[in-house]
């Protein structure tokens, strides 16, 4: 038996040390994962959003039915007012917050100025689930921040979980919660980067620290801000897990917290709408498409490490 | 990370002249930050201990003055998150090294071959990084379903595996490796696989250690491919499980906290081991975890 399969292993040993198929070897395992489960259920999501399904197995073709029905939606357009304010919202803090913050614990005045790097990231390691239920313990009738606000600042409670108004703020302050401490990371390599020497003849010529700030550091950081500026558009228009959490898997009060990938997910699984929920699929993807295409314009890839 | 920095920035001229006074208010500034991140986490650990029908009555007690892990009896009790905490690992660990052994293989493949439509298919896997991961749960969902992979590990693992950012981080590595050290191999008569279990493998280790606590961190806190593949409790990793717990219905905070703590532990002890590889490794791959 043994030396029966000595002759197809000695053709399959010469056949993986070719030095045309070695390279394939390499790849085949990313390569057939890639191709069947990233690019492929792509062209399916298309696909699938030219489509109506009734159930799993059955569909037919419907032309643009789907995305002239995504567009007369109100909930879409409500959807995609929130994740647009939601994103904006989260630039406002996320990039000038971070940033004083980077540009401070870098300047050598803050003592121990690791241990706050460390603390302030913290956030950013836990699961968006646990930050989703964290705040909305906190966020709650009763919960901690309106105690706060009632019994240290006198204010009225606000009824964070049940006003439409206040869905966008809840989720721009968790976010703010969990990617400060990731965006100071992002803009302390950029601090890094700056030449000593800028400072140093600035310093000569008498300039104090606050000019150094508007004429050096700003200026400089300018690629590592418009890098975090498209990363947070990005994430910002994929929002999903904390109002998923936030408001118990619904839209929230009024559907003020509905965002666009909350909606998707609703839309799939909940109407089980295959059809439309592609066709919102396929309209985020292009958002997103456009913001990255600015990205890899101006930076390359990831960040301009290539 | 500054301690490395050998430039000069700008608060560090005339550090010396700068009033006491500055830095002490510097300090406190940061003190009252870093309590304001920590606190949700604290508040998280705390409402987790409060007995029982507490969490809200007591709310006012920052410090608590009874503690109980009642709670925490109850979770593993009441709530089958021994098993959750079981499947995370397993499903964790799964994706980890299967993800890992693909990007450093399709990485070194990309780094040191030359092939037909490499660039293309360089391209290709950039641009896929951009694709939301919404326009693809209708389609992957109806192949799970064809295929007989729902409520399986394979199906809440595989679909994610092949990473767009973890071939490219694996591959910026590989190409740092010295050609020449690869042919001193070649002329000896080493062939393509020993080369790289031999060369390849031991010098990119440093990138395959931050790559699997990447991934490993990645996937335990995943929520949403998990909780499309999964519908039995009994098959759900901890996100799926801790939502579950909080659900519409039945608003289990003071169980939800206490798993909730539990779920976070095991990733801030990872990171006070390996914090520098972690945060090096996140500013690098330019993702953040989601």
């Amino acid at each position: 038996m043994l030396n029966l399969l000595k002759l197809p292993y000695r053709y399959f040993s010469w056949f993986i040390h070719h030095k045309k198929v070695t390279p394939l070897v390499f790849l085949a395992p990313f390569l057939i994962v890639f191709l069947v489960f990233k690019v492929y259920p792509v062209i399916l999501a298309i696909i699938m959003s030219f489509q109506n399904f009734q159930g799993i197995k059955s569909q037919d073709w419907v032309g643009f039915t789907n995305y002239e029905n995504v567009f007369e939606l109100v909930r879409f357009s409500q959807a995609l007012t929130n994740t647009t304010v939601y994103t904006i919202g989260t630039l406002l803090v996320l990039i000038p917050l971070p940033l004083i913050l980077a540009v401070l614990l870098d300047s050598g005045r803050v003592i121990a100025s690791t241990v706050f790097r460390v603390l302030i990231f913290l956030p950013a390691l836990t699961s968006l689930v646990v930050a989703g239920t964290v705040f909305r313990l906190i966020l709650a009738k009763d919960g901690f921040l309106n105690l706060f606000l009632e019994g240290v600042l006198g204010m009225e409670r606000l009824r964070w979980l049940e006003v439409s108004e206040l869905a966008l703020p809840s989720l721009i302050l968790i976010a703010t919660w969990r990617w400060t401490g990731m965006n100071i990371l992002y803009f302390n390599s950029g601090l890094v980067n700056i030449p000593g020497e800028l400072y140093e003849s600035a310093a000569i010529d008498g300039a104090n620290p606050w000019q150094m700030f508007l004429r050096i550091t700003l200026p400089m950081l300018r690629p590592t801000t418009f890098f975090v500026v498209v990363l947070s558009i990005i994430g910002g228009y994929q929002v999903f897990v904390e109002p998923f959490i936030l408001y118990a898997g619904g839209a929230g009060p009024g559907d003020g917290g509905l965002t666009l990938a909350l909606l998707i997910y609703r839309t799939a699984f909940t109407s089980f709408n295959f059809g439309t929920a592609a066709a919102m699929g396929v309209i985020l993807a292009l958002i997103i498409f456009v913001f990255s295409l600015i990205q890899f314009r101006f930076f390359g890839v990831f960040g301009g490490k290539e | 990370m500054t301690a490395k920095t050998q430039y000069i920035n700008p608060g560090k001229l005339g550090a010396r002249r700068q009033s006491r006074l500055t830095k002490w208010l510097m300090f406190a500034l940061f003190v009252c930050l870093a309590i304001v991140f920590i606190f949700p986490l604290y508040w998280m650990v705390i409402s987790s201990l409060r007995p029982e029908g507490r969490i809200f009555v007591d709310a006012m007690e920052i410090i608590p003055s009874a503690l109980s892990f009642d709670t925490y009896r109850r979770l593993f009790e009441e709530e089958p998150y021994g098993i959750w905490f079981v499947n995370s690992i397993t499903q964790t660990g799964g994706y980890a090294l299967m993800g890992v052994f693909l990007c450093t293989t399709g990485g070194y493949a990309l780094a040191k071959f030359r092939f037909r439509y490499r660039n293309l298919l360089f391209v290709l896997i950039l641009v896929s990084q951009m694709i939301p991961f919404h326009l693809l749960i209708v389609s992957l969902f109806l192949m799970i379903i064809q295929m007989g992979m729902a409520e399986t590990y394979q199906g809440a693992i595989i679909p994610l595996a092949a990473s767009p950012i973890g071939i490219f981080f694996m591959r910026q590595y590989m190409l740092a490796i010295d050609d020449e050290l690869l042919n001193a191999a070649r002329v000896d008569g080493a062939s393509e696989y020993q080369i790289f279990w031999h060369i390849v493998l031991p010098n990119a280790r440093p990138a395959i250690a931050t790559l699997l606590i990447l991934f490993c961190i990645d996937y335990w806190n995943n929520l949403l491919w998990p909780l499309i593949v999964f519908r039995k409790p009994e098959n759900f990793p901890l996100a799926v499980g801790i939502k579950r717990l909080i659900d519409q219905y039945r608003q289990q905070y003071d169980l939800t906290m206490a798993g909730s703590t539990l779920a976070t532990i095991p990733v801030i002890i990872l990171f006070f081991f390996l914090r520098r590889q972690i945060m090096e490794g996140l500013a690098t791959t330019g993702t953040g975890i989601k």
